[in-house]
C-alpha cells in the first residue's frame, strides 16, 4: 500500500505485499489468515446490523480492517479489538458515529453468541465494560497509526447501481439484489484492496447476470465500455465465489489475543494428525492438509467459476 | 524484506523527524497549534497537535472531518494539509502557515480598505468556496477568523472541523453549525436539510463586515440573532421564502419593514450592493451560488481587484521587533 501520500483513490496492494503479509511472516498460513480475516469481517457486518449502521459504514469498516492486517500481524492484534475499532472509526468517517456504550454491548453479545455461552447482558459500568470501551479507543488509534490516516475509502455500490442502469438491468428480479450481496460478501476477500471500485462493480454484475443466465452485449463487450477487462472481472468473481465453498469454523476462531496461540497450536496438531493418518492408510496426500475439516456449504452449486489458484494483483502507484 | 510491514511506521518516523515545533501559537477546542518548520525545506508550517488519549470517545469527529475533507481539496484558496503523523499518542496535522486572518485586518483600524481590496478578498474567498462546493463539501464555519491571509496576500479558507459532504437527500444534517453571527436563517429555524446556501449567507455577512468594518448581524442569542437579522433585512414573508413555515423551529417573530441596503452601506456601489443582496436572500433556494457569484458584474466592473502584493497586511511583530519598536518610540518621545 502506498502510504507516502494521502490519496483519494483506494490504496491497492502490491503483489509482494499480498504474498508476504505480516501474519504470513509470523507463521500463520494463508488459509488460516483467510479464515481469520473473514471472521473479523463477519463480526463487523453482524455488529453493524445490530447497531443499525448504514451499509457504507460497515463496508468502510471491513476495508479498514483488511488494510490494517496488511500492516500488522494477526498474532499481535486481536481480531475483536481491530474489528470494533474499525467500526468505531468507519462510523465517524461516514458521518454516522456510534456510541461507545452501544458498541461495547453489541460486541459483548456477539462474543457470547460465538462462544455459545449464555447471553447475559454486560454489567453496566463493570470492569469488563470499561475494558471493552478502552480497547475500542486504543484500536482506533492503532488503525489510524498503521494506516497513516488513509481512512478514505471509495466504495463500488453507487457505481454498480449506475452500471445496472446503463445495462437496463435495474428491474430484473434477481440481478440487482444478487450483485449487491456479492459486493457485501466480497468485503470478506482481498478484492477491495486489489482492485478499484469500477472493476469490482463490473465483476459483480457479470457474476449476477451469469447466474441469472441473462446475456449481456458482447460486441463490443459491455465491460470494455466501462473500462474493465475480463481477466480482472473473472478473478474478482472467483474470489467472491470461493467464499461459498466453505463454512467458517466460528466457535474455534480466536477473538482475543490470548486465544490466538492455542488456536494455532490446535490447528498445527490437527494438521499433523491428518498427515499422520494419511501416511498410515497409505492414501495419497492431498494438496491441502485441512481439506477434510471444511465441508462445502453449497454442494449443489457447481458454478463454472473456479476459485483462482494464483492471485493476480493490479498495481497502483 | 521486513520493510513492507513497517512501511507506514517508517514513513511516520521520517515525517516526524522532518518537522520541528517552535512555539505554541494557539489553542482550539480539540487541538493545540504550534508554529514549526520543515527541516528539509526550511518551510514554515503550522502543526496542529490533536490529543487522542484525552477524549473518552476516541479521536474527535472534527479531526476526522478536517483530514478527510482537506485530503480532497487542493486549491490555492484552501489551506493545504501537507502531512499527517503520529507522535506518542498525539496526532499531528501539518498545515501551511499563514501569518494573519481577515478578522485581524478588519479589527486593525489603522488600515484603510480600498474597494479593490474588498473585491479581491471576496474573489479569493468565493474561489476557494466554489472549489469546496464543486466537490460537494460544505464548510459550515465561514467567518473572518477562518479566512487566513499569507505574507503574499493570498487568502485561504481554513478550519474544516465542521465540514461535511452534502447533496444526499436521505441524510439529515445538524442545524447546530456556523458561528452565530454568520448563521443562515434556515439554520436558525432548525433546518435539517440544507446546502451551499449556508456558506453563501456567511460570506454575505463577511462581505458586509468588510464594508462596514464591524460585524453586520451581531446577535446575542439565537433568538436575538433572528431579530437582529429581520431588523436589518426586513422580516421575510411567505412569498419571499416559501417553505419557511414548515421548518422545525419556525416561529412568528416581530415584523420589521424591509430597508434598502444603501441606507446603511452608503459608500458602496450599485453592483456591490446587488451582489451582497443576492447573498443575503432569505430563501436558500434563490440565494446565489459561489459559481454564479464569481460571474457577477461586480468582479468585472471597476475598480479592479487590488494586486495581491498591494493588499493590506496585518504585520504581527515578533516579540523582539515589538520590543525594539517600543524602545524606538520611547526614545523618540
Amino acid at each position: 500500500m502506498h502510504q507516502n501520500k494521502l490519496s483519494l483513490q483506494n490504496a491497492l496492494l502490491t503483489l509482494e505485499q499480498l504474498q508476504r503479509t505480516p501474519s504470513r511472516e509470523d507463521g500463520i498460513t494463508e488459509e488460516q489468515e483467510d479464515d481469520l480475516r473473514q471472521f473479523g469481517c463477519h463480526l463487523i457486518q453482524t455488529a453493524g446490523i445490530l447497531l443499525k449502521l448504514p451499509q457504507v459504514a460497515m463496508a468502510t469498516a471491513q476495508i479498514l480492517f483488511q488494510r490494517f492486517f496488511y500492516q500488522a500481524s494477526l498474532r499481535k492484534f486481536a481480531i475483536r479489538d481491530i474489528s470494533i475499532g474499525s467500526i468505531f472509526l468507519a462510523a465517524k468517517v461516514e458521518e454516522c458515529p456510534v456510541r461507545l456504550t452501544d458498541l461495547a454491548n453489541v460486541i459483548d453479545h456477539l462474543q457470547k453468541k460465538f462462544r455459545r455461552s449464555p447471553l447475559d447482558p454486560l454489567v453496566p459500568f463493570g470492569q469488563e465494560f470499561y475494558d471493552l470501551k478502552n480497547a475500542v479507543v486504543i484500536a482506533e488509534m492503532q488503525i489510524l497509526k498503521k494506516l497513516g490516516f488513509n481512512v478514505h475509502v471509495q466504495l463500488p455500490y453507487a457505481i454498480m447501481v449506475n452500471y445496472l442502469k446503463v445495462l437496463e438491468l435495474t428491474d430484473h428480479p434477481t440481478i440487482p439484489q444478487r450483485a449487491w450481496s456479492f459486493l457485501n460478501d466480497g468485503l470478506r476477500t482481498s478484492i477491495y484492496i486489489c482492485y478499484q471500485p469500477p472493476t469490482i462493480a463490473c465483476s459483480v454484475i457479470w457474476l449476477a447476470a451469469r447466474e441469472a443466465e441473462v446475456p449481456l452485449p458482447t460486441n463490443p463487450a459491455w465491460w470494455e465500455v466501462l473500462d474493465s477487462n475480463l481477466e480482472d472481472i473473472e478473478n474478482i468473481a472467483g474470489h467472491i465465489k470461493s467464499l461459498y465453498y466453505k463454512t467458517l469454523p466460528i466457535p474455534d476462531l480466536p477473538l482475543t489475543i490470548n486465544e490466538v496461540e492455542p488456536y494455532l497450536q490446535k490447528q498445527k496438531s490437527i494438521a499433523l494428525a491428518l498427515a499422520d493418518a494419511e501416511s498410515r492408510t497409505g492414501k495419497k496426500k492431498g494438496q491441502d492438509g485441512e481439506e477434510a475439516e471444511q465441508a462445502p456449504v453449497q454442494g449443489g452449486d457447481s458454478g463454472s467459476v473456479v476459485p483462482p489458484k494464483n492471485t493476480r494483483v493490479s498495481r497502483f502507484s | 524484506m521486513a520493510s513492507i510491514r513497517n512501511h507506514a511506521e517508517r514513513h511516520n518516523a521520517e515525517v516526524y523527524r522532518d518537522y520541528k515545533k517552535d512555539r505554541k501559537v494557539g489553542e482550539g477546542a480539540y487541538a493545540v497549534v504550534y508554529l514549526g518548520r520543515q527541516l528539509s525545506t526550511k518551510k514554515v508550517v503550522a502543526i496542529k497537535k490533536i490529543k487522542i488519549g484525552q477524549f473518552k470517545d476516541g479521536l474527535d469527529m472534527s479531526a476526522i472531518r478536517e483530514v478527510k475533507t482537506l485530503q480532497e481539496l487542493k486549491h490555492p484558496n484552501v489551506i493545504e494539509l501537507m502531512e499527517v503523523y503520529f507522535h506518542k499518542t498525539n496526532l499531528n496535522l501539518v498545515l501551511e502557515y499563514l501569518e494573519s486572518d481577515l478578522e485581524m485586518i478588519i479589527k486593525d483600524k489603522s488600515i484603510v480598505f480600498m474597494p479593490g481590496d474588498v473585491k479581491h478578498w471576496m474573489l479569493m474567498t468565493l474561489r476557494g468556496l466554489d472549489h469546496c462546493h464543486r466537490n460537494w463539501i460544505l464548510h459550515r464555519d465561514m467567518k473572518p477568523n477562518n479566512l487566513l491571509l499569507g505574507r503574499d496576500g493570498q487568502l485561504k479558507i481554513a478550519d474544516f472541523g465542521l465540514a461535511r459532504d452534502f447533496g444526499d437527500r436521505n441524510r439529515q444534517l445538524t442545524a447546530q453549525v456556523v458561528t452565530r453571527w454568520y448563521r443562515a436563517p434556515e439554520l436558525l429555524f432548525g433546518a435539517k436539510e440544507y446546502g451551499y446556501g449556508v456558506d453563501i449567507w456567511a460570506i454575505g455577512c463577511i462581505f458586509a463586515e468588510l464594508l462596514l468594518r464591524n460585524p453586520y448581524l451581531p446577535g446575542n442569542t439565537d433568538m436575538d440573532q433572528l431579530d437582529t437579522m429581520f431588523r436589518a433585512l426586513g422580516t421575510p414573508t411567505d412569498a419571499e421564502w416559501p417553505g419557511m413555515q414548515s421548518l422545525p423551529n419556525y416561529m412568528q417573530l416581530n415584523r420589521y419593514p424591509k430597508t434598502p441596503l444603501r441606507l446603511l452601506f452608503t459608500a458602496a456601489g450599485a453592483d456591490t450592493l446587488e451582489l451582497l443582496e443576492s447573498m443575503l436572500i432569505y430563501d436558500p433556494n434563490r440565494r446565489i451560488s459561489a459559481r454564479e457569484a464569481l460571474l457577477h458584474p461586480y468582479f468585472y466592473n471597476r475598480p479592479r481587484p487590488t494586486a495581491l502584493e498591494n493588499l493590506p497586511k496585518h504585520v504581527r511583530d515578533t516579540p523582539e521587533e515589538a520590543k525594539l519598536k517600543r524602545k524606538a518610540e520611547a526614545l523618540g518621545a
